[in-house]
């Protein structure tokens, strides 16, 4: 288990405990009040989440008498939206397709350019880092929205799956690429020439001694870009208009609740299967993100 | 892949040489051709439209006005009422997404249990699982007067208020701009106190040690030693969120629409509702109005790091 913890903690904790030796009595009290803030902000975190999820099975008319723990439960809002309300299987189906799609395109592009960046020879590659810096501190989003409605308009992208998922990858590349340059530089530029005196071609280096090397970055890439095109809705509410190629955080996010097919707890539950697939990669995976995040992420 | 039978007694010669490196472009196409095609092109042609007095909705020939739409933009009120209410949020929002985190750090960097300091980062981290637009709609529904658990907890169960004086959170209220940025702060802990993690990290721990032999207490060393060495941290967060917060629009229209009279009603909104629902779509006006709140940003984010350039 020491492998989930992150790697400068132990450091750190030589040293705190160095600090409070001379007065201990003292320092106690300040360690339970330091746990107890701590607490008291993971629950902040915590609730919001948990009441949702509370929402989604309370029953119709515990959900707006406003009581925070319902008199009564309901299981049936799950199996009522996939039921009867037709465009959710769509709409769920349509979260994946385009979900896998940007992830697959946005991964692979940034490690390509992460890896050529760092260990290739690049005439010009300064600039190209420049360039991505450069788009964190501009509003690149908001200014060429237009621009991209004009695109898929004019290509006849509109309201099509591909119009969506081709400018998602634009969202999270930058970040992306400089992540992934920050994890390449963790890696020594012997390993490569000692392949390469071998014979090794550049891809296959890549392929074969950099892939397993990179697997925490990956992690992190895998659930940064996850998460932004799961739930993109600037795009989405611009270049579609039909609820049938619209995804599921989308759908939701125009919605507001009501009553029949948009009781609160119905849109609960839709909301419960939209954030639980983030929810739950993230869990499994959150050892190897924590791991990413200190090797590259945070340095980018 | 181009060069995967590439032989080292040939490198000597200079111009294979150069061609070997320009052939490791290759790797960086996929990416270029996103960048370009999605980014730097349209963000050029809503430069170029901004010029014209294009509508989407209209067969009429496209003029160019020269320098017309940025004149009218610069004197148009609800622009200007927009970019104001824009900065207002961003004052309200910035010091919670800088200073809450940076406090939470400090402690869970002094959390002795690995295994505790670990499940501690997880849990703040939770909220990046979940997309922006997620976390709005849950919010509006927490800050929601009829369903929404804070009222209910602040009336039914603190006693603080009554049903009929209970705070209003969204729509036309002075406390719809704090409570988006409550919002924001909730998502964004976890991911800021990590940075203040690696930055607490990466302190040498003998800095501690100089300064206690010279008799420092730990506030002293905290001021002295910490706070000066997480600078470099601090200015970054400052511009990147001022940059974002300056062009926040998801939120906007999640939780406040398009009603010009509400104070979520600001230059972004204004911008996407221009450009799509109002009119003819006068596109090439709005496209004026998201370059010059940009570049207002700009001027802003230089600003900003002039203010924090290194001094030493």
């Amino acid at each position: 288990m020491d492998m989930t913890k992150p790697i400068e903690s132990a450091t750190s904790q030589e040293a705190a405990v160095t600090i409070q030796r001379p007065h201990r009595r003292r320092i106690k009290l300040g360690t339970i009040l330091q746990h107890a803030i701590i607490i008291f902000f993971c629950l902040i975190i915590i609730l919001p989440i948990a009441w949702v999820m509370l929402l989604s099975i309370k029953s119709i008319p515990d959900a707006y008498t406003g009581d925070l723990w319902p008199q009564k439960f309901d299981f049936s809002h799950y199996g009522y939206v996939f039921t009867q309300i037709p465009t959710v299987i769509t709409n769920f189906s349509n979260s994946i397709i385009v979900t896998s799609a940007t992830v697959f395109l946005t991964t692979v592009s940034a490690v390509l350019a992460g890896y050529a960046l760092v260990h290739l020879r690049l005439p010009g590659a300064v600039l190209v880092v420049a360039l991505l810096v450069g788009t964190l501190f501009f509003p690149t989003r908001l200014v060429s929205l237009i621009g991209i409605f004009e695109i898929q308009m004019a290509i006849g992208l509109h309201n099509t799956l591909p119009g969506l998922f081709l400018p998602y990858v634009t969202l999270g590349l930058a970040i992306s690429i400089l992540i992934m340059k920050g994890i390449f530089e963790q890696i020594s530029h012997e390993i490569v020439d000692a392949a390469r005196i071998d014979g090794a071609g550049s891809f296959h280096i890549l392929w074969t001694i950099m892939l397993p090397l990179i697997v925490n970055g990956l992690i992190v890439l895998i659930i940064i870009n996850f998460v932004t095109a799961w739930g993109e809705y600037l795009l989405a509410v611009t270049l579609t208009n039909d609820q049938e190629v619209r995804t599921l955080p989308v759908v939701l996010a125009t919605t507001f609740g009501g009553f029949g097919e948009w009781a609160y707890p119905r849109i609960g539950a839709m909301y419960v299967m939209a954030i639980l697939p983030g929810l739950l990669a993230f869990i499994i995976f959150q050892r190897w993100y924590m791991k990413g995040l200190t090797e590259g992420a945070l340095k980018a | 892949m181009a060069n995967a039978t590439y032989n080292p007694t040939k490198t000597r010669r200079w111009g294979l040489n150069t061609l070997r490196n320009s052939l490791n472009w290759v790797y960086l196409l996929p990416a270029l051709v996103f960048f370009f095609a999605y980014m730097l092109y349209p963000i050029l042609q809503v430069f170029y439209i901004s010029f014209t007095d294009y509508h989407y909705i209209s067969s009429d020939p496209v003029n160019f006005t020269g320098l017309k739409n940025y004149f009218d933009a610069a004197v148009d009120p609800i622009f200007l009422l927009g970019l104001w209410r824009a900065f207002v949020f961003t004052l309200i929002f910035l010091p919670g997404v800088i200073f809450i985190p940076l406090f939470v750090a400090i402690l869970v960097d002094r959390v002795q249990n690995p295994r505790l300091a670990t499940i501690y980062r997880v849990i703040l981290l939770i909220p990046i699982a979940i997309p922006g637009p997620m976390i709005f709609v849950l919010w509006r529904w927490l800050y929601d007067f009829q369903i929404g658990p804070i009222n209910t907890i602040l009336v039914d169960h603190l006693f603080l208020f009554d049903p009929r004086n209970a705070p209003q959170w969204a729509g036309d209220s002075p406390l719809t701009l704090p409570a988006i940025a409550v919002m924001e702060w909730w998502w964004g802990l976890g991911y800021h106190t990590m940075f203040f993690l690696a930055g607490l990290a990466a302190i040498p721990k003998d800095f501690f040690e100089a300064a206690r032999v010279d008799g420092a207490n730990e506030w002293q060393m905290f001021w002295h030693v910490t706070l000066p060495r997480l600078r470099p941290i601090f200015v970054i967060l400052v511009v990147l969120r001022f940059g974002t917060s300056m062009a926040v629009i998801d939120e906007f229209l999640i939780m406040g629409g398009l009603n010009r009279a509400l104070p979520t009603y600001t230059w972004t909104v204004y911008m996407w509702h221009l450009s799509f629902q109002l009119g003819t779509w006068f596109q090439g006006y709005a496209a004026a109005i998201g370059w010059l709140g940009a570049a207002a940003m700009l001027v802003i984010v230089a600003g900003l790091f002039y203010v924090f350039r290194n001094r030493d």
